[in-house]
């Protein structure tokens, strides 16, 4: 009898695992950065496009961190995702074969701002000001490039220490529209995040411009980019990776191209990131 | 005067919660959240309904992983129960039970994905561990006679279904059933951490500052809670239970290698994997103890031990608000309502909203702990007092609140809160996973780095600190000759 | 069916000896009056017997009666046949008895004067009620023997004596602990008086009056 009790949950377990023996759907995903609204919906017409182009059924998968988007990627739950940078190399370093395939157009030269509140009375300067130093200061999320990795870099080769010794309280508000909002409420002092995140935070009228302000901006950096898991073109036909390249680069409806956002996609390849990942090893986030 | 051992308790506690005030860090940092929090507040009383795309999917899924996993960890938790009298058995509870229901679905992420396995099973596996501890409880306080007379030959389970767990079947109904009100604030929860259920949708919607979004889903949750008594019904049950599984929704496929690969790669300490043997394993784990787990165990005992004795403060502020020996009707409605509120939310979005208004330190996780805990708690006791008779010429105000109330509620107040104590400590650290450097913060920071070894570390140590605050606290409880019924204690 | 018989029999709480060592034999047929005062031993001699011959498929219906009050009456009597039929078949009676099975109980709860109660709680009953709710159970079992600790304790006269002949008839092997020293001399065979742990009088019921056994109290 105890046995047929036992039975009971396994039996819930194959129904639960039932709905997943699914022909070879091409599924891919993307990191959350700005709006995470109507995440879904949005990104269902990209995959509609993808589709069409690629001649397989494509699939979307909303996910809502960066080790989620990485974590799925590796697990080969899907077999492309747009990476921001770190999340990008991480992501191949454990697939081996995994390519990065293209970039947005601003990806080649991407830069992070450095925000201000204006109860510190900073101005934008062409370097940091040692006046930070003691100042309350937020990072982004913990695995974001423009929010994390490439700030935190440029304040340790500023100052020479890191960043809990640099500020008398650091924190990651998890995105990038958090950051904005914390600085501009006072929370933190400072804050670091993507550029195109903070332009826009403040063309939708969240940010009161009166009350932060961009201090300073990083030198550019190679940053989001599509990455694209080594086997799938032996799971979907022969050229399979040069088609997804080439439907990727020939987007050119504004209104699929706003999701990420981008004004269109150029080539990538992984040696465009290897500064990324010498960054990522620096700073102990990859282990080598 | 010689002080009772109940009241030097008390002092001791007060007295170690002001000597980590010295420590803990509560300054308010924020000069300017008044634009921030008045579009919050406006989002509030304005909700915007229509701002929700999928709300109804996302209530379906709250609702769908909250029935399943409740009922696999309450099939799973009566079968331990009936064999809680080993050891084993009940070390093994107590360790599924102290790691958070968060962090089991930080685990199965990593190798389920955001598949609803990860959901379910992050609500089944703890809750299995709560019901065959409370479980076990409720039988063995069943009376044994009718056991005794059942005929030679009689089959273990038969003998079991219609005396113990038929004696029983009340009181286990009533503890399922409330467990299964805070199933839904887990699989609500569960959302922060991606799967698709309401704090999903409520955790993005912060994010984005789309605060009438966030009105809309708090008010559907608080709807959905405050209705549980209308809509789940002895009868309803089967069908649920039934359709449940059914309504988890898809998910990215399971692959069982990566499963393999978590246990044999994954959460293998970067020295091993890498082949250095033991020699590197001594520097790599006490760097992880120096400079995570250390100070991530400090915050979390001082944060918590603030925490505990500012909900029994306000536990003991509150109660009257619903005591029968102190207010109206009207009075008491608006009392119910707001210590609704107060228990329903849950602490993490607490914390969140305070962390907007004060900015981060320790502040926003101690206040958001205390009000949670402390609804829960007065809740609790303006029940009890309701129970208590007072004589015709009793005192009123505040003499018969510290001479006729409180002396008769101390023992049971002090009782739940020693309960509590546990939970506290376990959303405690949860809470790091909002930036608060509690021992949850340097796990999240861990897997968020995809460095699983070193999150399973520190999720053992954050189990073994909650199994060794739940011994002390039993501890005490029996010094204190305190007894209480665990089974209405609150999520 | 085989005797039934104790040895050398010990019971204590404890370091304290309360009972024997004492030894008894019970042949098939025989109804067996306990009687003495309270606290000699009638109960600890009753459930040692149980504990012994329990293999043998002996009823019991103890002191505490022994009821499930969550379950309906129904239900308390029919455990008394829950070794005759497979788990599965138990547990479906538990949400929908068989109709068979109610068949069977219906006519015993109605000698017993409770059918009306059927499918009441045990635990709403009144203590006559649920006496007879015990009784109904040790009836439905039909055990080898029966073992009674005052089995009609809470009934009055006309009620006791329904009980006592439904009891007796299903049972021409048993052991009842009683009080009521009339209707233990009509009702059984053989008298044994317990006093202080040990045997004090053994003795066929035909050679005894009421006042003879008022010496052991």
């Amino acid at each position: 009898m105890l046995r047929r009790l036992a039975f009971a949950p396994a039996l819930a377990l194959a129904l639960l695992a039932a709905p997943l023996a699914q022909a070879a759907t091409f599924v891919f995903t993307a990191i959350p950065d700005e709006d995470e609204t109507r995440l879904q919906e949005r990104f269902q017409k990209v995959a509609d496009y993808l589709s069409e182009e690629l001649d397989v059924e494509v699939r979307f998968i909303p996910v809502n961190s960066y080790a989620a988007a990485v974590t799925a990627f590796r697990n080969d739950q899907v077999q492309l995702a747009w990476f921001g940078g770190l999340s990008g190399v991480q992501a191949r370093e454990r697939v081996p074969g995994s390519q990065a395939i293209a970039q947005g157009v601003e990806d080649a030269a991407f830069t992070t701002y450095f925000i201000a509140h204006r109860s510190t009375g900073l101005e934008p300067a062409d370097t940091l000001p040692e006046e930070i130093r003691g100042m309350t200061f937020t990072f982004g999320s913990m695995g974001s490039t423009s929010g994390r990795l490439m700030p935190e870099y440029y304040l340790r080769e500023r100052f020479g220490v890191a960043p809990d010794e640099l500020f008398s309280r650091v924190g990651y508000s998890g995105n990038h529209s958090r950051t904005a909002s914390l600085v501009a409420s006072g929370a933190y002092q400072l804050g670091a995040l993507n550029y195109t995140a903070w332009e826009n935070e403040v063309e939708a009228g969240n940010i009161d411009p009166e009350a932060v302000r961009v201090i300073w901006q990083t030198p550019t950096y190679p940053d989001y980019q599509w990455s694209i898991r080594g086997d799938v073109d032996a799971r979907y036909g022969e050229g399979f990776t040069d088609r997804v390249r080439q439907a990727l680069l020939d987007m050119d409806d504004p209104e699929l191209l706003a999701s990420f956002p981008r004004e269109g996609f150029i080539p990538a390849s992984n040696e465009d990131y290897a500064p990324i990942r010498e960054t990522g090893i620096a700073l102990g986030l990859i282990d080598e | 005067m010689r002080y009772s051992p109940t009241v030097r308790t008390t002092l001791g506690f007060i007295a170690l919660a002001l000597l980590c005030l010295w420590f803990a860090d509560l300054s308010i940092t924020t000069v300017d959240p008044w634009r921030e929090l008045t579009r919050l507040f406006l989002g509030l009383v304005q909700p915007d309904f229509a701002a929700v795309d999928f709300v109804g999917v996302a209530i379906l899924r709250t609702l769908a992983f909250a029935f399943t996993g409740v009922a696999l960890g309450a099939g799973a938790g009566l079968l331990l129960a009936l064999a809680f009298r080993y050891r084993l058995t009940r070390t093994l509870c107590a360790f599924v039970r102290a790691i958070h229901e968060l962090f089991w679905a930080l685990i199965f992420l990593q190798f389920f994905g955001l598949h609803p396995l990860t959901g379910v099973l992050a609500i089944a596996i703890p809750y299995a561990g709560i019901f065959a501890k409370v479980y076990a409880e409720i039988l063995d306080e069943t009376d044994p006679h009718p056991a005794r007379t059942l005929p030679h030959g009689t089959g273990w389970v038969s003998g079991l279904a219609f005396t113990r767990i038929s004696q029983a079947w009340p009181h286990l109904v009533s503890y399922t059933s409330y467990r299964l009100e805070c199933g839904l604030r887990s699989s609500a929860v569960l959302g922060f951490v991606g799967l698709p259920t309401l704090g999903y949708y409520l955790e993005s919607s912060f994010a984005q500052g789309r605060y009438g979004s966030v009105g809309a889903l708090l008010i559907l949750f608080y709807l959905l809670i405050a209705t549980i008594r209308l809509w789940v019904r002895p009868r309803l049950l089967p069908f649920y239970l039934i359709a449940a599984p059914f309504l988890l929704g898809g998910g990215m496929p399971i692959m069982w290698d990566n499963v393999a690969r978590f246990f044999t790669e994954d959460i293998i300490p970067a020295p091993l994997r890498r082949g250095e043997g033991a020699s590197g394993l001594g520097p790599w784990l006490s760097d992880l103890i120096l400079h995570q787990a250390l100070p991530g165990l400090w915050n979390t005992l001082v944060l918590t031990q603030i925490a505990l004795v500012l909900t029994g403060a306000l536990a003991m502020l509150l109660f009257p608000l619903i005591s029968r020996h102190f207010t109206g009707r009207l009075g008491g409605t608006a009392g119910h309502l707001l210590l609704v509120i107060l228990r329903s939310t849950p602490e993490y979005l607490l914390a969140f909203i305070l962390l907007q208004l004060w900015g981060p330190s320790m502040l926003p996780a101690v206040v958001a702990l205390a009000l949670h805990n402390g609804g829960i708690i007065g809740h609790l006791l303006g029940q009890r007092s309701n129970q208590i008779t007072l004589r015709a010429d009793a005192p009123s105000g505040l003499n018969r609140y510290a001479y006729e109330i409180v002396p008769r509620l101390y023992g049971p107040f002090l009782a739940l809160l020693f309960y509590r104590w546990e939970i506290i400590m376990r959303e405690t650290a949860i809470l790091g996973i909002l930036g608060i450097a509690t021992l949850g913060f340097f796990v999240n920071s861990a897997i968020q780095e995809i460095r699983f070894d070193r999150a399973m570390v520190l999720i053992l140590i954050t189990a073994l600190l909650n199994i060794a605050v739940d011994i002390l606290a039993r501890r005490l409880r029996a010094h204190l000759r305190l007894r209480h019924s665990v089974q209405a204690q609150g999520c | 069916m085989s005797q039934l018989a104790l040895h050398d029999a010990t019971a204590s709480y404890g370091d304290r000896a309360v009972l024997g060592p004492l030894d008894l034999t019970l042949a098939p047929g025989e109804r067996v009056a306990l009687v003495g005062k309270s606290g000699a031993g009638k109960s600890t001699l009753l459930s040692l017997m149980h504990t012994h011959w329990r293999q043998q498929g002996v009823a019991l219906m103890p002191q505490e009666l022994g009821l499930v009050p969550t379950l309906t009456v129904f239900h308390n009597v029919f455990i008394g046949r829950l070794h005759t039929h497979p788990g599965w078949y138990n547990l479906i009676t538990l949400a929908r008895p068989f109709r068979r099975d109610v068949e069977a109980v219906m006519p015993l709860l109605a000698r017993l004067g409770i059918a009306d109660k059927c499918w009441s709680p045990a635990g709403e009953l009144s203590g006559g009620q649920r006496q007879r709710v015990a009784a109904g159970r040790a009836l439905f079992q039909a055990g080898a023997a029966l073992l009674a600790d005052e089995p009609v304790s809470a009934l009055d006269g006309p009620q006791a004596e329904v009980v006592m002949t439904a009891l007796t008839e299903a049972y021409p092997t048993a052991v009842l602990a009683m009080h009521d020293l009339d209707l233990a001399l009509r009702f059984c065979d053989r008298v044994i008086g317990i006093s202080d742990g040990a045997i004090a009088i053994d003795q066929p019921s035909l050679r005894l009056s009421a006042g003879d056994l008022l010496a052991l109290y």
